[in-house]
């Protein structure tokens, strides 16, 4: 491991003083598609938190809002100024420093993600530590380390070349860090987090030239993961079973399941109107949060949802297609990471919130609350940005 | 495009086969995963869209029931037989109570005191605090709701001096049930539950028309219970009260119906109560219909004094349950409608079913004679079937059969007509199917099946079924068919209900009579109603004592047994009964009257002629006059008929005398003076015609008190002059008709008792001669 990153950083053959000139330098102009889209969602996502969570910061049940109607949206919306700020920053950076930041970023990541198991750096809430409490905010080391993988995976697939076919280079180094991850995450502990961490190793080696018959054997593996945890672990019994049917358990698991979909069903064709929902009046859980879709079914109806879904699939189609278009490789592997990333964030949470499959706490990019995770994804769409500047312009 | 920017062998830009990789996923996660994904949202959204949208407003929305007034029950004079008042339920909201932090101590002493009810109990609902609804009481009336609505009001001044009322009392619309005439008709109208609905009755048969819809206000509420913020969403659905139903019921004939029951089950020394049928012969509306005895529907639930200490001497030694299950008995027997519910064998007064067939199927005819020589033999008896009378009534006509209710007779016509035709008969008189009455609970009648009853070999069936036994029928069933027979041959459909009015007092629909079939031609009708005149009008009739001087009543006497009494216990059991109609040449009422299990200690002989037929013939004297039929005398009738004594106060004594004698009275004059200053019997008095009036002219009347003279067993003309020896005076009632056999039978003051003089004794004429299973 310690090798590893000591390969990556010395791999680098700049420092970050040398990129200050291509920083302010001329490059081409930041894709404008890809960039009107992320602010056009992440205005809807920011006016849907108002909408969504207003009546829970009213009533605060959970006594942190003193009654404040707009104290979520008002933070929400700060992150995202925030965030827009943060986002073209990013943008000016060239490839050529995230990838020599890359080892970097995974150490830390790993080092958070230790650091926040130590009780009094990591909040416990609800019996997971998960958290690191920065006094103006919370985060999540976990989000950090989501964006560590794909840039760490990246600079190591391109390390590797042609060696990607070999056990060694192609398995070794990747199955050691996302095992030490995996880990880490497991004491919080933090299934979703795994899960979408494992998935975004697995792209990545998928992009990076692995023998499909390693995903094949990945698979059955994962396959047989699950049926392990599924016999060991009651909870994830009971999960599934509230998601073959909600309707048995309406106190326990199910419930909020059964929230959301009421939520959705009840939205119809045209839905209730922005602001409209019934649902959201503490019957939802996480309304503001993990389930902020489901509000979005209930006001916006039907069409909304397709035309929201729809901006989503450009945004991840556009993200892909500068990934494509884009000539240096370690800029592809980051950029098709960073769009897998945000596309199973979306795809995973409107699933769940649709009871499409077991419920898991996913949040939905540029949707749902949250100031830290906001911060980090504007981060993530401002490197494919940045991407974008280095495709040349069409002849 | 894509791929033309392919170049080999430079390691630092994306190979081939990572572009395609890269858009495998592109496809896959950018297409077909949002596909799917909106799949799944329009099967939710679209598909189904109203299975969640109704859960989910199920679980936003928060009722509360505005309670539909409940329809009035009249009488066909508009009398109100049924009401619904409004009252209020009180309840607590515990959960608000928590909520508003107001004080549950000072909420429960101050509902306690003005509901009278105990604080402790109180006290203990407001510790529900998960609760929304907590009844504290039911029914309350209107000045004590409006107390708990200004303690409401009232409510409380916190620490910083701020008023609040008190949220978590509630207070909700409902109503109660008045029976303004308590216990009258009482299995008729029936009577509602706790929750407003009804449990018998009318009030059961009618409970959908008078319940009405209740109304609702709707809330949108969040998943505390409050109110939604920033959503005024609220939706009243209004109220709609219920229909009132106007029966066929007239509260005077059934007043009527109802005493002279009580009276005849008094007298009789009835042991299993008595029921009671008016209808209305034209169109079979019920005008009355009793079934002794009452209960109050105001109060439906408590038994009888009487009922409660025979239970309290039953029950010793019994166990809990057992003395339950006997409480329970007693109830349902006190609710049970006789007079459709039970069947019974209707003996003697089913000849007039007999009658009308025989005419109508031509097996006999006015000219028709039978001869009785006291039994008959039947094919299929191993013994002769017995006349009442077992000498035997000799050479009899139809109507002297019908008079002398001859069972050899009408065996005779039976077996003329033969079963296939009887069969038909029973049929076409609707005995084999009930009446379809509105009114729940009508029991079934029981007739031997065809192959039992058409047996060539075996005519007993036959020949009992004939004069009424062996089959058993309600008492509606049977008033229902004799009303065919008295109306022309029409069988009505029987109804009760003649009216249905909207909550604004608009008719919403109305009953019209329902003819079933023609059964038999007017001309056969006319024949019966002439027949059965006699059995009345006759003093040699078996039902004289159902006579009303100036009325032409028609009936028939029937004296049963009660078979299923009989095969239960073993020991006989005697039902009484009579079917009385007027006036004979064009029928306009029809009373049946059933006495069971009379008690022979009771002084009266066990029949229907001498029980049953004198209650008939007592509500038809009510019943006829107050429906406007005016009475017709005959000759001779006029003399027996009891007359009002005028005033002749202030009169000279000559006027007065020639005023008392013009009204067939003799008068007596005592003293000098110029004017009549005081007069015996009073003004307005009704007494027997002939009486003599005495005319004081400055006269002191004495004042001495005078014995009343034993009367029973004397001729009312031999009364009248005992009594006035003492200046007393006799009206009569029961069967006024001369006749040898027609005597005193009861007085209503006591022999011996010391009264003014003056006073009026009303006697009952009664033809106690007419004794038998007729």
């Amino acid at each position: 491991m310690a090798s590893n990153t000591a390969n990556a950083v010395s791999y680098g053959s700049s420092r970050l003083a040398d990129y200050t000139e291509d920083v302010t330098g001329e490059r081409g102009p930041v894709d404008l598609p890809f960039a009107l889209l992320s602010l056009l969602l992440l205005t809807i996502g920011v006016l849907m938190v108002l909408s969504a969570s207003f009546a829970r910061a009213y009533y605060d049940p959970s006594n942190t809002t003193g009654g404040n109607a707009t104290y979520y949206f008002v933070r929400q919306a700060l992150f995202a100024l925030c965030g827009v700020g943060v986002m073209f920053a990013c943008s000016r950076f060239p490839m050529s420093f995230y990838r020599s930041i890359s080892g970097v970023v995974m150490m830390v990541s790993i080092a958070l993600l230790a650091l926040v198991l130590v009780p009094g750096i990591g909040e416990k809430v609800n019996g997971a530590r998960r958290w690191i409490n920065l006094k103006f905010t919370t985060f999540q080391p976990s989000e950090i380390a989501k964006i560590g993988v794909i840039m760490y995976f990246a600079l190591l697939i391109c390390n590797a070349k042609e060696k990607m076919r070999s056990f060694k280079y192609g398995i070794m180094p990747f199955v050691t860090v996302l095992g030490i991850i995996c880990v880490l995450l497991y004491v919080e502990p933090h299934m979703s987090a795994i899960i979408i961490i494992l998935a975004i190793g697995m792209v990545m080696l998928f992009l990076g030239g692995l023998p499909l018959y390693w995903f094949i054997g990945g698979g059955t593996a994962a396959a047989a993961l699950l049926g392990i945890g599924y016999a060991i672990f009651p909870y994830v019994r009971d999960r599934f079973s509230a998601w073959l049917d909600p309707f048995s358990d309406l106190s326990g698991d199910g419930y909020q399941i059964v929230q959301s979909l009421y939520a959705i069903g009840s939205g119809g064709l045209l839905g209730k109107g922005l602001g409209a929902s019934l649902q959201k009046y503490l019957y939802l859980p996480e309304e503001h949060n993990d389930f902020i879709f489901s509000v979005y079914c209930e006001e916006l109806g039907f069409i909304g949802a397709m035309l929201l879904l729809a901006l989503f699939a450009l945004l991840i189609i556009r993200g892909y297609w500068l990934s494509m278009h884009v000539r240096d490789r370690y800029s592809a592997l980051v950029g098709a990471g960073i769009t897998t990333h945000l596309a199973m964030q979306v795809i995973l949470n409107v699933a769940v919130c649709t009871n499409s499959i077991p419920c898991t706490g996913i949040s939905l990019p540029l949707f749902s609350y949250g100031g830290t995770a906001l911060l980090l994804q504007m981060a993530e769409l401002g490197i494919i940005l940045s991407l974008s500047r280095d495709i040349p312009e069409k002849r | 495009m894509l791929f033309k920017k392919r170049r080999t062998g430079q390691s630092a830009t994306p190979n081939r086969m990572m572009l395609r990789r890269t858009l495998f996923l592109m496809i896959v996660c950018g297409i077909v995963a949002f596909i799917a994904l909106g799949a799944r949202l329009f099967q939710l959204q679209v598909l189904d869209h109203e299975m969640y949208e109704t859960a989910a407003v199920e679980q936003q929305l928060r009722q509360t029931t505005v309670t539909a007034k409940r329809g009035t029950i009249y009488d066909r004079n508009m009398n109100i037989l049924a009401m619904s008042a409004s009252v209020s339920n009180i309840y607590l909201s515990p959960a608000e109570i928590v909520m508003y932090d107001e004080d549950p101590a000072a909420i429960a002493s101050g509902l306690a005191e003005i509901l009278g009810l105990d604080y402790a109990d109180v006290f203990e609902k407001t510790t529900h605090t998960n609760s929304w609804y907590m009844t504290i009481a039911r029914k309350v009336e209107d000045d004590v709701t409006d107390r708990v609505r200004q303690f409401k009001q009232d409510g409380y001044t916190d620490a910083d001096g701020k008023h609040h009322i008190y949220n978590g009392i509630k207070i909700e619309e409902a109503s109660k049930r008045y029976y303004p005439y308590s216990s009258l008709a009482c299995h008729v109208i029936g009577f509602v539950g706790s929750d407003d609905h009804g449990l018998a009755g009318l009030e059961y048969y009618y409970d959908d028309l008078l319940s009405g819809v209740d109304g609702r206000i709707v809330r949108a509420t969040n998943a505390n219970g409050t109110d939604m913020l920033f959503t005024d969403f609220e939706d009243y659905y209004d109220a709609e009260d219920g229909k009132s139903i106007v029966t066929t019921i007239d509260e005077t004939v059934q007043r009527y119906l109802e005493s002279r029951l009580a009276e005849a089950s008094e007298d009789y020394m009835l042991r299993d109560g008595a029921a009671g049928i008016v209808m209305d012969v034209d169109t079979a509306a019920i005008l009355g219909m009793a079934s002794v005895g009452n209960f109050d529907l105001n109060d439906y639930m408590a038994l009888s004094p009487e009922t409660l200490e025979s239970i309290e001497k039953e029950s010793v030694g019994m166990t809990v349950e057992e003395h339950d299950a006997l409480v329970e008995q007693e109830r349902s027997e006190m609710w049970r409608n006789k007079a459709l519910t039970e069947t019974y064998e209707p003996g003697s007064v089913f000849k007039i079913i007999t009658l009308a067939a025989g005419l109508e199927s031509g097996a006999v005819n006015m000219d028709s004679t039978f001869f009785c020589g006291g039994s008959i033999d039947v094919l299929g008896r191993t013994d002769p079937l017995n006349c009442a009378v077992l000498s035997g009534h000799g050479e009899l006509n139809l109507t002297e059969a019908a008079m002398h209710s001859c069972n050899v007779a009408f065996v005779t016509i039976g077996l003329r007509i033969g079963a296939e035709r009887f069969y038909d008969y029973v049929r076409a008189f609707g005995l084999f199917e009930k009446t379809g009455v509105d009114l729940t609970g009508e029991a079934g009648s029981i007739w031997w099946d065809e192959d039992t009853f058409f047996d060539k070999n075996n005519l007993s069936q036959l020949a009992a079924a004939a004069f009424g036994q062996t089959f058993t029928i309600t008492p509606l069933q049977l008033i229902t068919a004799v009303s065919a027979v008295a109306n022309g041959g029409y069988l009505m459909k029987p109804y009760l209900v003649k009216e249905v009015l909207n909550a604004d007092g608009t008719v919403a629909s109305q009953t019209e009579p329902t003819v079933i079939r023609q059964v038999i031609s007017e001309e056969t009708s006319r024949k019966c109603c002439q027949i059965l005149e006699q059995v009345v009008g006759d003093r040699n009739g078996t039902g004289v004592n159902a006579y009303v001087a100036g009325y032409r009543v028609c009936g028939k006497t029937g004296t049963s047994e009660d078979v299923t009494w009989e095969v239960a216990h073993g020991t006989k059991k005697y039902i009484a009964s009579f079917l009385g109609f007027a006036p004979a040449d064009d029928p306009k009422v029809a009373v049946l009257v059933i006495l069971k299990d009379p008690d022979p200690a009771c002084g009266y002989g066990v029949s229907g002629g001498t029980m049953a037929a004198p209650t008939v013939g007592a509500i038809l004297a009510d019943v006829l006059p107050y429906l406007g039929v005016e009475p017709e005398y005959g000759e001779g009738e006029e003399a027996i008929v009891d007359q009002r004594v005028p005033k002749l106060v202030g009169k000279t004594p000559s006027e007065a005398q020639a005023a008392a004698e013009a009204l067939g009275f003799s008068a007596r004059v005592l003293g000098e003076g110029a004017a009549v200053t005081a007069q015996l019997p009073a003004a307005n008095s009704k007494v027997a015609a002939g009486s003599e009036v005495i005319l004081y002219c400055d006269y002191q009347p004495s004042e001495e008190l005078v014995e009343v003279p034993n009367l029973l067993g004397a001729h009312y003309d031999d009364a009248r002059i005992v009594a006035g020896w003492d200046n007393l005076y006799v009206r009569g009632e029961g069967t006024m008709m001369d006749s040898d056999n027609i005597l005193i039978v009861s007085q209503s003051i006591e022999p011996g008792t010391m009264v003014e003089p003056g006073t009026v004794i009303t006697v009952r004429m009664n033809d106690a001669t007419k004794v038998g299973v007729f």
